[in-house]
């Protein structure tokens, strides 16, 4: 089953919307990295999105009980399903809402939300807490108000595996295809910055002091070449594999940088692919200024994917933004099989086969591989 | 209509159930509890639950994390990931499996469902972030927050390499965790996958539920025309799932099969379920379509029956249109060990199991006031004895998540080869 990208959304730290993605991509003066707010001695940097403001799209309505993660995700998601053509003015035009489906990874919820109700439990009183906010205390709750704002109604499924998570939901949405589960399906994940999580890696200082947080959100669709083709629509890229597996068994550490994991996940993508790793032009890595887990990563692609092929450091741009850092990724090699080139991938030949990699903390590992799709695309090659 | 090619599919057989509940741990126990339809509720004791107006949960009460962990993995893991380490541990002692003495562990999967994860630990953190400030927070609790953790905790301790995944779905994450096992193992992905969900109950998600006007004050009365909603529930199940032939070739004692996976999403409310049901009794029907069998043939349904006026209407919705006017038995678990939540329906899942083997249909308890708009056929307060080939166990979720699962005695089913693929590519195809 040949699975194919028809269009993608973003709302990022270097531009809200596929237009200001694609330009900051290339534009080095959209990527600065600022202080957290708050007075957090030994807090990381982080990339936070300037000046968020979802209402020039989403309206007003509807918006105040929101918290900044389903802000994030309801308009990354509209922007995917109008960008691939499924929306028009908001209403569907090629498939139907029972149809689609969303594979939504976050990491850790709405610490925004579960910090706000704690603080006045803590405070105040827990009889004090409003429950109009209680339900954005729930990690699938943001995933949820997407399907509602965009009348998602296939299926809905959300995955919690750190910075795996989002390339985590192209083996999902391979499972789901496979099984007939849905006709197409939103692909990605979202991380919103808090205070709790800059406080918290600040606090875990020595793990991360090149660390930078970030955030965002952004899902690619994701169907297949048939259903694709029958609705007419172009496809951007290609999905040749996806695969996640784990490999802390051998060891009491509770962080591990499951290099060998990792190295077989990469010949798992290449073997659902039929390719030989030599045909990857770059590679999208996980690499976000943790040193061990850094050089575990550029070790076990350097194991299938030799020098001079370029593996590059996305995060060097959007910051480590956990449930969101492969949907990120995955956005930027989109943008870059449309001829944008970003600031991180260096000079020379844009690629048309990229290897997306990503190194969790407690032993999984995830690869997916994408190609450019041929404007002689068939349907059933 | 299209098939799978038959070697990329397999019956999906339960060969192992570990269950921690508010009624009792460890099969027997619970199986025990569920025949004499006994309450879990009492006094919370955990937490305060002073000036709240409610104080019953239904706690569990007999779990001890260093009877199952050793000392490492019980200063590693918060009360989520214990109960579900020790609940895998039960499952592969009841399938006779032993950790690190797989096959093949990369096609070893463990897919664990939860609503809030190790939610304790993340209350304790922000207490303490906001009583003495970040550089108060204790390292080695940041360490255990992500919800990531506890399919990894399980993985690691049982020597599994294939996917490792932690879903999110609220109150319908067990049969999620069942249902993609399900479609990893009859698609030719794994060979094992352990797979269940856990959950605990704390205070801010035990006070939200109060604010919401959602809970009752002392019981559970599930499609009683009195139902004041739900009362909180914790726990964990975790089941071994096995591929035919990967049980065939050790002789493993099959428990059950797996026989099909519903999976809808209502986008209507964030809380409450389309009260027109549609996407639950899609979900259903996807669930008796897959096994190839007809709603005729579904002798029990377990209920999400949580208790509230929605929910319970929803669901008397979901009979009537799925079943059209077959008065095929019902029963709400969650008026004896409550609503555990993203634990729940792995929980129920436990149950099917029970009734699939034993021919026994736990009770709704306490239920006194038949509603006319609940109107089921509700297998009130006692036990029953009745016909157990085939059962259904029916999720919802907050943010309009369903998610049904159906069990069968082992060799009931059809085999997989001859059972329709429907649905999405039907209708592409017909279309085309």
């Amino acid at each position: 089953m040949k699975l194919v990208i028809t269009g993608y959304g973003i709302v990022s730290t270097v531009g809200v919307g596929n237009e200001a993605f694609e330009r900051g991509l290339s534009n080095l003066d959209a990527q600065t990295a600022t202080k957290p707010s708050s007075d957090a001695t030994g807090a990381p940097l982080i990339r936070e999105i300037p000046d968020f403001d979802p209402t020039p799209w989403l309206g007003e309505k509807g918006l105040r009980s929101l918290d900044r993660l389903t802000k994030e995700l309801v308009l990354a998601a509209r922007f995917a399903l109008h960008d691939a053509g499924l929306k028009k003015d908001g209403a569907y035009v090629s498939v139907d809402a029972e149809a689609i489906g969303f594979c939504c990874s976050n990491a850790y919820g709405s610490l925004e939300a579960i910090n706000e109700l704690d603080r006045v439990a803590v405070l105040e009183d827990a009889r004090y807490i409003n429950p109009s906010k209680f339900p954005n205390t729930v990690s699938n709750t943001a995933a949820g108000y997407a399907s509602i704002w965009e009348d998602v109604r296939a299926l809905n499924v959300s995955v919690s595996d750190g910075n795996c998570g989002s390339l985590d939901t192209f083996v999902l949405a391979r499972q789901f295809f496979e099984t007939d589960r849905a006709s197409v399906l939103a692909v990605g994940g979202g991380e919103a910055l808090s205070e709790s999580i800059a406080l918290a890696f600040g606090r875990l200082g020595a793990l991360v002091s090149e660390c930078v947080i970030g955030e965002g959100a952004s899902f690619a669709i994701v169907e297949t070449a048939a259903h694709a083709a029958q609705r007419g629509a172009s496809p951007i890229a290609e999905v040749l594999g996806a695969s996640t597996t784990f490999g802390a068994t051998a060891t009491d550490s509770l962080f591990v940088p499951a290099e060998r994991a990792l190295v077989r996940a990469i010949d798992e993508v290449c073997a659902q692919a039929g390719i030989s790793a030599d045909s990857i032009d770059a590679v999208f890595g996980s690499t976000s200024g943790l040193h061990a887990f850094d050089r575990a990563e550029e070790r076990a692609v350097r194991a299938r994917v030799a020098s001079p092929t370029p593996f590059v450091a996305p995060k060097s741009i959007f910051g480590e933004s956990f449930g969101a850092a492969g949907a990120l990724a995955t956005a930027a090699a989109l943008a870059t099989f449309k001829g944008h080139r970003p600031t991180f991938l260096g000079d020379g030949p844009l690629p048309r086969t990229i290897l997306l990699t990503a190194l969790g903390y407690y032993g999984n590992a995830a690869a997916v591989l994408l190609r450019r799709a041929s404007l002689d695309s068939s349907p059933h090659a | 209509m299209q098939t799978v090619p038959e070697a990329s599919r397999s019956r999906v057989l339960v060969t192992g159930v570990g269950v921690l509940s508010p009624i009792g741990s460890g099969k027997v126990r619970f199986y025990e509890a569920l025949a004499a339809g006994r309450s879990g509720a009492a006094q919370v004791t955990r937490f305060s639950t002073e000036g709240l107006g409610r104080s019953v949960a239904c706690e569990v009460k007999d779990f001890v994390a260093r009877d199952h962990l050793s000392p490492v993995e019980s200063r590693r893991m918060g009360r989520c990931s214990a109960m579900a380490l020790a609940a895998a541990r039960m499952a592969l002692a009841d399938a006779g499996l032993q950790a690190n003495a797989w096959e093949d562990r990369t096609r070893v999967a463990v897919i664990v469902g939860t609503t809030m994860g190790e939610a304790d630990v993340l209350e304790s953190l922000d207490q303490t972030l906001v009583r003495s400030g970040a550089g108060a927070m204790q390292r080695s609790h940041l360490a255990r927050v992500g919800s990531t953790l506890l399919p990894t905790h399980i993985a690691r301790a049982i020597g599994a390499e294939g996917l490792t995944m932690t879903l999110p779905a609220a109150c319908a994450a067990g049969n999620y965790a069942i249902g993609l096992a399900y479609d990893l193992i009859r698609t030719g992905k794994a060979d094992v996958v352990v797979a269940g969900a856990s959950e605990l109950i704390q205070q801010l998600q035990f006070s939200g539920f109060v604010r919401l006007a959602a809970m009752a004050p002392e019981m559970c009365r599930p499609f009683d025309k009195n139902r004041q909603g739900i009362l909180l529930g914790e726990g964990a199940a975790v089941f071994v799932l096995e591929s035919e032939a990967h049980a065939v070739r050790r002789g493993a004692a099959v428990q059950a099969e797996v026989g099909g996976f519903g999976l809808t999403c209502d986008a209507y409310h964030i809380t409450r379920p389309h009260p027109d049901a549609t996407g639950s009794v899609t979900a259903m029907r996807r669930a008796i379509a897959e096994a190839a069998v007809t709603a005729d043939d579904i002798d029990f349904v377990n209920a999400h029956g949580t208790g509230t006026k929605a929910n319970d209407t929803a669901e008397t919705a979901v009979m009537n249109e799925v079943f059209q006017g077959k008065r095929v038995p019902i029963s709400s678990l969650k008026s004896m060990f409550g609503h555990c939540m993203g634990a729940a329906s792995a929980i129920e899942a436990a149950a099917c199991i029970f009734t699939i083997e034993q021919g026994i249909y736990p009770p709704t308890i306490h239920f006194e006031t038949p509603d006319p708009e609940c109107d089921v056929a509700l297998v009130a307060n006692v036990a029953q004895r009745g016909a157990h080939r085939i059962v259904v166990n029916n999720s919802l979720a907050f943010g309009g998540y369903n998610a049904v699962t159906l069990f069968a005695q082992p060799g009931v089913l059809v085999p997989p080869n001859e059972r329709p693929r429907a649905f999405f590519s039907a209708r592409t195809e017909s279309s085309s």
